[in-house]
């Protein structure tokens, strides 16, 4: 896999599952804790993605 | 029973349930009896390192000249043995000009790091903190 998003977005779902795991302790609240986790880590790869996109280089 | 429920101290010592978990991912915890979150980072973990390793991540060597790649391979090492089996299987040479290397590097650094938190989290575990 060589997609820069495909990649980010797997190493959101590893990271986001492992603090979820290690940081809640029931398996409602990890699941909570890890798809907001996801959604963010996503979002503001996205949002810094485009704000660097409008930088001169 | 729970998945994760709280325990008290564990009757081994801490430091050996520490070294067990830096050495398999996932260990530790298995070892408290907290069985959902050992299944998981026994699985996630080595799983992340071998993606690294798979899309031309680096096993960087100890070169105390050169802080950052030192710093980099005490990251790796924190896998504990899927590091050591990755250096005698051969693998995490690296392949520098590959558009994946930069991401490799950072899933195999990150999985040793992740370890070194599940270890801690173990210690906090065993000592009856949580």
């Amino acid at each position: 896999m060589t997609s820069h998003l495909g990649l980010l977005v797997l190493f959101s779902v590893f990271v986001s599952t492992a603090f979820a795991v290690l940081m809640r302790d029931e398996p409602k609240e990890q699941l909570r804790f890890g798809a907001r986790l996801f959604g963010s880590f996503v979002a503001s790869a996205i949002v810094l993605g485009w704000l660097l996109y409008a930088l001169p280089l | 029973m729970p998945s994760s429920a709280g325990r008290g101290p564990a009757s081994a010592n801490p430091y050996v349930i520490c070294a067990a978990a830096w050495a398999v991912p996932g260990a530790g915890h298995l070892w408290l009896g907290r069985y959902q979150k050992g299944l998981t980072l026994l699985v996630l973990l080595p799983l992340m390192f071998a993606c690294g390793l798979w899309i031309e991540g680096r096993l960087f060597p100890f070169q105390i000249t050169e802080p950052l790649v030192a710093l980099a391979a005490v990251a790796d090492v924190g896998i504990g043995l899927p590091y050591f089996l990755a250096k005698v299987a051969g693998v995490g040479a690296g392949r520098v000009v590959a558009i994946t290397y930069e991401y490799g590097n950072t899933y195999v650094i990150v999985a040793g790091l992740l370890n070194m938190l599940a270890v801690l989290d173990v210690f906090d575990i065993a000592q009856g903190r949580k």
